[in-house]
């Protein structure tokens, strides 16, 4: 998955339904150009730039994100391998139940994407 | 993700030994329509269950090496995690209860009959009802005892 894409993901993750006209006004990007980007077109790095942006203010809306990011830099230095491990399975058990549940959200995504 | 989440692990128990429809696993799971879709659909992808369209069933040749991602001591450690966590933060019709007993060594041993006394009950429950009663309305049981000091010196360790 190229960034680009990767960051596509994340911010539909976040803004599953959200239509193609309110992801213009929020990022600054003319709506057509937001539907040829959705369809695979090179983004610019401003066009980046905005699209992370978004995703960043909504992770941050969380105040729990923050306080996790912080935490796994401390503990990415602290804890053994051992309990580094044990957290990263907590984690991917609760990300992988997460995406379990999360059909209804892919699905209006797609309706929103061709919307 | 290694190993089998609970919900991966209560679709595998529903088809069992068994050839059985999508329907009939998902009745017998009792998950969401779209969460039992996509938990069928990943075990399909992993290589766990077979199917031919129509029907399921668990896959004839899993490899050892897959066999021991999902039942090894750190998958089941991680879904027995998964599990009791569930219990403690789950509000309707629970009962959950742990505390810090002072116990003599007497009444250890009267305790660890009792537990045994325990086993037996709910072994004998669960052949009798094993079959009338689907997974998804199995009761989830769990018990331990360890003493505080062993604890303690694990938590600061870190293992």
């Amino acid at each position: 998955m190229t960034l680009q894409q990767k960051t596509l993901h994340r911010y539909r993750q976040l803004f599953p339904t959200k239509p193609l006209r309110e992801i213009s006004a929020s990022t600054g990007i003319q709506i057509t150009r937001v539907f040829r980007l959705f369809n695979g077109k090179i983004m610019k790095v401003g066009e980046l730039e905005a699209f992370e942006k978004a995703i960043n203010e909504k992770i941050h809306e969380n105040p729990h994100a923050e306080n996790l990011t912080n935490l796994i830099e401390e503990a990415s230095v602290i804890l053994t391998s051992d309990e580094l491990k044990k957290i990263t399975e907590y984690v991917a058990r609760k990300v992988s139940a997460r995406n379990f549940a999360r059909c209804e959200n892919q699905c209006n995504y797609q309706t929103a994407n061709i919307a | 993700m290694k190993g089998l989440s609970s919900l991966e692990r209560v679709v595998l128990e529903s088809l069992g030994k068994d050839v059985l429809g999508y329907e009939e696993i998902r009745h017998q799971a009792g998950l969401l329509e779209n969460v039992f879709h996509n938990v069928l659909q990943a075990l399909i992808i992993r290589g766990l269950i077979a199917t031919d369209g129509t029907k399921y069933r668990i896959a004839e040749k899993i490899s050892p090496l897959i066999l021991e991602e999902i039942n090894g001591k750190s998958a089941k450690q991680a879904e027995y995690l998964e599990l009791i966590e569930a219990v403690i933060y789950q509000e309707p019709k629970r009962i959950f209860h742990i505390q810090k007993i002072a116990m003599d060594s007497k009444d250890e041993k009267i305790f660890g009959a009792l537990l045994h006394n325990l086993e037996s009950f709910l072994a004998d429950a669960h052949k009798k009802a094993v079959k009338s009663t689907s997974v998804k309305e199995r009761k989830v049981i769990f018990w331990g005892m360890s003493d505080v000091e062993s604890l303690m010196t694990q938590i600061v360790s870190g293992n």
